[in-house]
């Protein structure tokens, strides 16, 4: 009785580490990394708002936040059509059509790499798995029946090709700037922080070298 | 000029008094460890965590409609609002973390027992508003990990008998979580922070009363105690730069590791997301909540997993004075207890299903033997110890208290009258 439980245990933890390899490597999201440059940043940034402004919003992005990736004015100003700098980064086209055609509105974009593990290799991974089935129709490996078109056309794409390439460095470069715009700060943050780090070190060495000298005398 | 000043107060309130009793001639015992730093910690924390909280308030809308948006305002419009709302949001992992530690401390080396068990009750009483606070915080991001874990964790008060439902709707002030639940919780995670500072205060009454445990939990000599400042501000001053060091290697590169990605989309009332995990500190009690099949059963396990800290001092029977450090089964004790916290918080953190269910319960069952077992393991442990004496340090501390003891017996028995032999020579002083 005792060893069929054993066993049983056992089996169930065999069973529940498999599941886990499963589920992780059902995930399939594609490893990469991403040109964290103002340059990538910016193409990126071209793409969004050329492209997914048409279905999608970045509602606390403004255009005139593009600055702080190194674009100038007039850079700005060629990306507009009759939008303002201190305009939020809102789609064109009408909410109701959108509904229309998705059913739903498109999601916004402006946290869309900080809304889930592993957020940018999931948007990159959904942008580049679109391909075309046996009978002529668009679907997407990372999920299936996805109502999002291939925008950027991957599909359409041999593989292998040229422009496949171009369309996987274009697909990093949007990603790259969706991560700034889910969190600008990051790169103040992190050159902050090193001062931060720098400074507190040398002040826990006083604060060890003065607590060793107050201790000196007891015992 | 400034002794002046100082005369003047003193001569109205106890200034130089208090700074004597409480700092510059407050006894330490010198053989505290590291381990003693975390109490200090957890205060400065505290501080750090009002400081910012009350400039997040100054920016933060707390409705329904504002509050996922004012969030972004503050990340992004704010200036520095970045750095002060991953202070904010760290530094709740931090205190949970010191505070666990601390927690951790006064188990091993047993610091609840005689006399200090009203400062290890006010120290529960602390952590339970301190729950109680993260919890509501928790809420005000309005993102979908908080909204639902706030249905989940107020619904856990349907289950109270006959005003269940009553119960839930008073707390939520609807009938689910929303806009009133979202101003109730930040008008009352603003106050709780000050009840908590009076909660503090009388802990730290209670703990000058009966003053620092230490190691061995033996009272020391008085020469071997050393006062608070300048030796111990210095020590939990370096304590201090180390948890900053620490502390700001999280806030600066890496604090999205401690927010759910769940939690950066909005509250969506339509959408109960695919898993459900509380914040890492609730873990180890979610389990033991999920683990008991019965509803209420489970709400009464979780509750009780908090509250029978409080019989501690009653059911450690032991004669050896201290905790782990001279009791090995008190130690084996100590330490499988830990392990099993790990192994609940571990389990929390996944799906109720298969041998997860399983585990959880066995750790759950092991969580509440630990305390069964304690009474057993320490009698026997002071009968044994007795019979084979404790080690020779423990020995030499003990006669030393007993000796300490009978001293201060010694001098307090005598009346403090002047003896006939002093006034006779103060009367014939007097005389010429």
């Amino acid at each position: 009785m005792r060893a069929r439980l054993l066993v049983g245990l056992v089996t169930a933890a065999l069973l529940a580490g498999l599941s886990n390899i499963a589920l992780a490597s059902s995930g399939q999201l594609k490893e990469v990394e991403f040109d964290q440059s103002q340059a990538a940043r910016q193409r990126g940034a071209e793409t969004v708002v050329g492209v997914c402004l048409m279905c999608h919003s970045l509602k606390y992005v403004k255009f005139g936040d593009l600055a702080d990736i190194g674009m100038d004015k007039q850079k700005i100003q060629l990306l507009l059509t009759d939008q303002k700098l201190e305009d939020q980064m809102l789609s064109l086209t009408p909410l109701a059509v959108r509904k229309e055609s998705y059913g739903k509105e498109p999601p916004d974009l402006s946290l869309m790499t900080v809304a889930r593990k592993k957020g940018p290799q999931y948007v990159y991974t959904l942008l580049t798995s679109y391909y075309t089935d046996a009978e002529g129709n668009i679907d997407n490996h990372l999920f299936p029946g996805v109502k999002m078109p291939d925008m950027l056309g991957y599909s359409f794409a041999t593989q292998g090709s040229a422009e496949r390439v171009q369309i996987e460095a274009q697909t990093r470069d949007t990603v790259a700037f969706l991560m700034w715009a889910a969190d600008p700060n990051a790169d103040e943050r992190r050159e902050l922080g090193v001062y931060v780090i720098a400074y507190l070190v040398l002040l826990t060495t006083l604060l060890y070298l003065l607590k060793r000298r107050t201790w000196r005398d007891v015992r | 000029m400034i002794k002046k000043a100082i005369g003047w107060v003193d001569e109205r309130f106890p200034l130089t008094e208090l700074v004597k009793h409480e700092l510059t001639e407050y006894p330490v015992p010198k053989n505290l460890n590291y381990w003693w730093s975390f109490g200090f910690l957890a205060v400065f924390i505290l501080a750090l965590q009002l400081v910012s909280g009350i400039f997040l308030a100054m920016h933060y809308k707390p409705d329904a409609q504002l509050a996922f948006d004012s969030i972004q305002h503050i990340m992004r419009d704010v200036n520095y609002g970045w750095l002060i709302r991953y202070l904010h949001s760290t530094g709740a992992t931090a205190f949970f973390a010191v505070i666990f530690i601390h927690i951790a401390r006064t188990l091993y080396y047993g610091s609840y027992r005689r006399p200090r068990e009203l400062l290890w009750w006010t120290g529960l009483g602390l952590l339970v508003l301190l729950m109680a606070t993260a919890f509501m915080g928790y809420l005000l991001p309005w993102g979908q990990t908080s909204y639902w874990g706030a249905q989940v964790i107020t619904s856990l008060f349907g289950t109270t008998p006959f005003y269940g439902e009553d119960i839930v709707r008073w707390l939520r002030g609807d009938f689910v979580v929303g806009d009133a639940t979202l101003t109730r919780f930040f008008a009352l995670h603003y106050l709780f922070p000050f009840i908590i500072i009076g909660g503090v205060v009388i802990h730290l009454v209670a703990l000058h009363w009966v003053k620092s445990s230490n190691p061995s939990g033996i009272t020391l000599n008085d020469r071997d105690n050393i006062p608070f400042h300048p030796y111990f501000t210095i020590k939990d001053l370096f304590g201090v730069g180390v948890f900053l060091i620490v502390f700001c290697g999280f806030v600066f590169f890496g604090p999205e590791l401690l927010i759910e990605p769940n939690n950066n989309i909005a509250a969506d009332p339509m959408q109960t997301p695919a898993h459900i995990v509380p914040e890492w500190y609730f873990l180890p009690f979610y389990t033991i909540l999920r683990s008991i099949p019965d509803a209420l059963g489970g709400v009464i396990a979780m509750s009780m997993s908090i509250l029978i800290f409080a019989a501690l001092p009653w059911l450690d029977r032991s004669t050896v004075p201290g905790g782990a450090l001279y009791r090995p089964g008190y130690r084996v004790l100590v330490y499988l207890f830990f392990v099993d916290v790990l192994v609940l918080g571990y389990i929390g953190a996944k799906p109720p299903e298969g041998v997860f269910v399983v585990i959880g319960q066995i750790a759950t069952f092991i969580y509440f033997g630990m305390f069964l077992l304690l009474p057993i393991v320490s009698s026997r442990e002071g009968r044994h110890s007795r019979e084979e004496g404790l080690p020779r340090q423990a020995e030499r501390l003990i006669r030393e208290e007993q000796e300490e003891l009978l001293r201060r017996e010694h001098y307090q028995a005598r009346p403090p009258t002047v003896t006939p032999v002093a006034r006779q020579r103060r009367d014939s002083k007097g005389r010429k």
